[in-house]
């Protein structure tokens, strides 16, 4: 009986009935659940086969559309994720060339600190319109120097993620920034224990750690542990004369 | 549908009768978002333009075959459209995503989700029936694909070389039968 209800429904759409057949069918299906189910069903059967089936001219204009848009709107030439080491290539030759400017130009007639304070740029990719994370952001605000701000953004991002060698400087430097040097040590000498590349520059932000502090000692432990060759050693070498 | 009609669906309306215009402004508004998701997400450039016109084709085929009604806005929708199926991609290839990924979806209402849950479920059962469908004769799948191709069935009969009266019988026998297999692939 059902699979006869079944067929019945496709006669009643397929307009196969006969006008009193097609009455009767009405008449029935205003009490019978299990056809108003089957009717349903069949619509929708109907439909989704004419998705893959129908030969349709919108879509294939539409596609045509798409696909010119696709070519201007996710060209290679957009913001691409820099791989780390390309990055790193980018930071160190950067702070290269400030240091060796700094070090010619060297204007200025602050503190030790002040002179020997890096202003690390945090970069996540290069910009386009891309989406803003969380990482972003606090990028964005690491950048313009708002550490309070981003250092809630920094530790959620590292709780997930301890093992980001990224996260861990850049959460560490915020702590030190506003003040909370403590856990930012801590933060920080577990990524100098480890092999990332950022080892050294760790060692260096400690060692200024203990100079805003005034405790030359510790400064220049950190320091003498900053080989030559690596990207804050010229720095550290000028700092140490100073002490 | 009770609820009510989104101002957005114009959007949806646009891909219906490809408005250049407006399909344009749906890449401004969204291909650089979808871009940075993917690409943060072990992708490429390539797999951000699949996955995008691909989101973008299975909401026309909701609206022009399933009469989707927008109830969200149009954005937070598409992207998550876009976001789940890249994460369906990644799960394909075995890489499972590092990071939370619909956390920063969470200011995204409830309707959005609801919307791009209906799209993915009716894509999903659009997929079933065309399962079933190969599995039937051979005759059958001829009646339904020639009758379903959207010319008038008079053409189509004559195509067959059948008479519109036998196109229509046999056309209600293959789609009983082709519902009968859905029932039971589904039971």
């Amino acid at each position: 009986m059902t699979e006869d209800k079944i067929l019945w429904v496709a006669r009643y759409v397929e307009g196969e009935l006969s006008e009193t057949a097609h009455a009767d069918f009405e008449k029935h299906l205003l009490s019978d659940m299990e056809l108003q189910e089957y009717l349903k069903e069949y619509r929708e059967v109907h439909q989704g086969l004419r998705i893959h089936l129908a030969v349709d001219e919108g879509r294939k204009a539409l596609e045509k559309t798409l696909s010119g848009f696709n070519k201007s709107h996710f060209a290679e030439t957009g913001p691409k994720v820099m791989t780390f080491r390309s990055y790193l290539k980018w930071v160190s030759g950067v702070a290269a060339v400030l240091i060796i400017g700094l070090l010619v130009w060297a204007p200025w007639r602050g503190n030790l600190y002040r002179q020997f304070a890096v202003a690390d740029q945090m970069w996540v990719v290069e910009r386009g319109a891309a989406e803003e994370t969380s990482l972003d952001k606090a990028a964005a605000l690491y950048n313009e120097k708002k550490y309070t701000e981003a250092e809630p953004i920094l530790s959620a991002l590292y709780a997930k993620d301890p093992q980001n060698a990224m996260l861990a400087y850049y959460y560490g430097s915020s702590l030190l920034e506003i003040g909370t040097l403590g856990k930012g040590r801590e933060v920080l000498r577990t990524l100098f224990n480890g092999e990332s590349v950022y080892k050294y520059n760790s060692a260096y932000v400690i060692a200024l750690s203990y100079l805003k502090e005034k405790d030359k000692e510790n400064c220049r432990k950190w320091l003498k542990l900053i080989p030559e060759g690596t990207s804050h050693s010229v720095k550290a070498k000028q700092l140490l004369d100073k002490l | 549908m009770t609820k009510k009609v989104h101002e957005d669906q114009r959007y949806v309306i646009a891909l219906l009768n490809n408005d250049v215009a407006l399909v344009n402004e749906i890449y401004k508004k969204c291909a650089a978002k979808v871009k940075s998701f993917v690409l943060f997400n072990n992708g490429s450039v390539d797999d951000a333009a699949d996955i995008f016109q691909e989101a973008l084709i299975d909401i026309y085929n909701q609206a022009k075959y399933k009469d989707l009604q927008l109830s969200c806005p149009f954005e937070p929708f598409l992207l998550l459209v876009c976001k789940r199926k890249w994460l369906n991609e990644l799960k394909k290839k075995s890489i499972i995503p590092v990071t939370k990924t619909e956390d920063d979806l969470l200011h995204i209402g409830e309707d959005t989700f609801e919307q791009a849950d209906l799209l993915a479920q009716q894509k999903e059962q659009a997929d079933l029936f065309l399962k079933a469908f190969e599995k039937l004769g051979e005759r059958c799948r001829e009646i339904i694909r020639w009758s379903m191709q959207g010319d008038a069935q008079e053409k189509v009969a004559d195509a067959l070389g059948v008479t519109y009266g036998y196109l229509r019988k046999k056309k209600s026998e293959c789609m009983a039968s082709l519902m009968k297999l859905i029932k039971k692939n589904h039971d």
